[in-house]
């Protein structure tokens, strides 16, 4: 069994290791694009590309660490959503971004103080959510508001064709991995996922850890919501919705196990470059857009299978 | 685990019932004080046939929760329902039946996908659900091309709007009732109702004592997309018009129905008598901040605080289930 041989699974090696099949996919996938389709291999398109994985990366790798934890976070749509609106409905810029991160703290905390306190997290934050996204629709009830010039000037600047809200999305889905495969944190992370009881009986701080896991799926999807304005221009409470599902795709493709304390928060970029490859190419190619719904569940369950096969194949 | 089902058979009173129902009373004497009008059985009566969808639905939500699974589907299965009815019917009186019977028919190979995705494949409900919820929905995008066709026939919206000659019972609320009971008669008195609770209470147990416990789980989830669709024909005589977006509402509705009535995440505790009172609370609560017109926003928020609130209440009321959780 796994389980024994890599009782933590979080080495540099073992995540580089286990992800090269996703990697080689990912790949394969953009090479394949890029040849068959022209106007996928222009300077434009691949910009665009960029900008649009900003906001998923964000947001799957706090669905990453919460997922690591053993929990699940629902609310991340939602939160994406409330910081697009406050920063659309506020005038003053450092005053829009601060409290645009602060609500999305505040909402990972909550979640974090709730599921601690013993509801199920996926209850937690599917409720947490209705609460966030029900505020977000009280401050701007229709899509719209004045996203202020600066911020729009800061989240679209661009390094030749790169967004630096891609490059920025990156360095945090670096950092994260950093901070779970090498920061006593993310060991306290992984263990307190893996085996939680075990955890708590040793004496680990596992109630400590769970706040910082959702506070920072929170802040993150709220640095989402940043990436989402550089994309529409504008506030609106239900932008965040497909992230939802997006997230979980992504984590889950990543092959970070559902049950926690499994897999690396490093494969989530290819997972998530796999995604928004196969959204590009719907969009190119002129398909009827409705077809990335079917297209994201069918994704999704076919690599739970193949997953669920593996593990399955694992056990003696 | 003295949660592990034979709810029927039990004399002390269940204190996550008596919490609901409480809460329920409470919430029908906010709604008597309130508004005018406000104890007036005719109109209570035809607002609990207006919610009918939402009874049904949680129905529902409520088995599949019993056999310790979740369906996030419900929301879209009710949307397609409604366009598939509208489109079928279109318009026509004779054409009823088959509307129904095609409704129904989509609505259990839903169920059916998602319980064998379940059972067999061993996938986490949340997620097979997630995904058949937003393959649905794609597919009813891509059905309409964002533009519902058909109508529905004036005879077929008799369901949501007529009484019962001579009574104050709305048609809907009777089908609500019938379903219920259905359900709880099921659950409540037949083998195979304790064999499921069973099931939820302790697979492992249920199947070393010879029930099939994957059979049971792929039922709940058959019950429960029939249970959508019918959801999504009470809307559509409701409203009178296809949507594709009147069910998102209700998966977070029928959950929160469920989990205010007492029925637990971790299965095989609660019923529909729980998620009966469940349905109350949010019927009576909501009609109180309507007409103290608020946004539909702030609904939003309630519903999700009164969620958050009875999970915490039901911990605390159940040591056993606090230890599993």
């Amino acid at each position: 069994m796994t389980v024994m041989r890599l009782p933590l699974g979080a080495s540099t090696r073992s995540s580089l290791r286990a992800g090269w099949g996703l990697w080689a996919l990912a790949v394969l996938t953009t090479a394949g694009a890029a040849i068959a389709l022209p106007a996928f291999r222009t300077p434009t398109s691949m910009t665009s590309l960029m900008a649009s994985l900003a906001p998923l990366l964000l947001v799957a790798t706090g669905q990453a660490v919460v997922v690591l934890l053993g929990g699940i976070d629902l609310s991340v749509g939602a939160v994406l959503g409330l910081a697009t609106v406050l920063v659309a409905t506020t005038e003053s810029v450092p005053v829009a971004v601060a409290l645009a991160l602060l609500a999305g703290l505040a909402a990972g905390a909550a979640n974090g103080l709730g599921v601690l306190a013993g509801v199920n997290p996926l209850i937690m934050t599917f409720a947490a959510g209705g609460i966030v996204q029900g505020i977000a629709l009280l401050r701007l009830s229709a899509p719209g508001g004045a996203v202020p010039g600066a911020v729009i000037d800061a989240v679209t600047w661009q390094a030749g064709t790169v967004p630096v809200a891609f490059m920025a999305a990156v360095g945090v889905l670096a950092l994260v991995w950093f901070a779970t495969t090498q920061a006593r944190w993310g060991r306290l992370l992984q263990a307190a996922g893996f085996a939680s009881d075990n955890a708590r009986r040793l004496g680990l701080p596992v109630g400590r850890v769970t706040l910082l896991a959702y506070s920072a799926a929170g802040l993150l999807a709220a640095f989402a919501g940043l990436a989402v304005i550089a994309r529409t221009y504008s506030g609106d409470a239900l932008s965040g919705t497909p992230f939802v599902l997006d997230s979980v795709t992504a984590v889950l493709v990543a092959g970070i196990a559902l049950t926690g304390g499994r897999g690396s928060v490093l494969a989530v970029l290819p997972a998530a470059v796999l995604l928004g490859v196969v959204d590009q190419v719907i969009r190119l190619t002129g398909t009827n857009t409705n077809y990335q719904f079917v297209l994201k569940g069918l994704i999704l369950i076919a690599a739970m299978w193949l997953y669920q096969a593996a593990r399955r194949r694992e056990r003696p | 685990m003295t949660t592990a089902g034979l709810p029927a058979r039990r004399h002390r009173l269940d204190p996550h019932l008596a919490v609901s129902y409480a809460l329920a009373a409470v919430c029908l004497v906010l709604l008597g004080t309130t508004t005018s009008r406000g104890f007036d059985p005719d109109r209570i009566l035809g607002l609990l046939g207006n919610q009918a969808a939402l009874g049904i639905v949680a129905l529902g939500q409520t088995l599949v929760l019993l056999v310790r699974g979740l369906d996030l589907s419900v929301g879209s299965v009710i949307s397609l329902s409604t366009v598939v009815t509208a489109a079928v019917m279109d318009g026509n009186p004779d054409r009823i039946a088959v509307a129904v019977a095609a409704t129904v028919a989509l609505g259990a190979v839903v169920g059916l996908a998602n319980g064998l995705l379940v059972a067999y494949a061993g996938i986490a409900p949340l997620l097979v659900t997630l995904a058949v919820g937003t393959i649905v929905q794609g597919a009813t995008y891509v059905y309409t091309n964002g533009q519902p066709r058909g109508g529905i026939a004036g005879g077929f919206r008799g369901l949501a709007d007529d009484r019962i000659a001579g009574t104050p019972l709305p048609w809907s609320l009777l089908l609500w009732l019938g379903v219920w009971g259905i359900v709880a008669l099921t659950l409540y008195r037949t083998v195979a109702g304790r064999r499921y609770y069973a099931v939820g209470a302790n697979p492992r147990a249920a199947w070393l004592s010879g029930v099939p416990t994957t059979r049971h789980s792929v039922v709940a989830y058959i019950a429960s997309g029939v249970l959508a669709s019918v959801a999504g024909l009470h809307l559509a005589a409701y409203t009178g018009s296809p949507s594709l977006t009147v069910g998102t509402s209700y998966t977070l509705m029928s959950i929160a129905a469920a989990v205010i009535g007492g029925v637990a995440l971790t299965g095989g505790g609660g019923g529909p008598t729980g998620t009966f009172a469940g349905v109350l609370v949010l019927v009576f609560l909501g009609t109180v901040l309507e007409t103290m017109d608020v946004p539909a926003a702030v609904q939003l928020i309630v519903q999700g605080g009164v969620v958050i609130v009875m999970m915490l209440v039901n911990r605390r009321l159940d040591p056993a289930r606090r230890s599993r959780a």
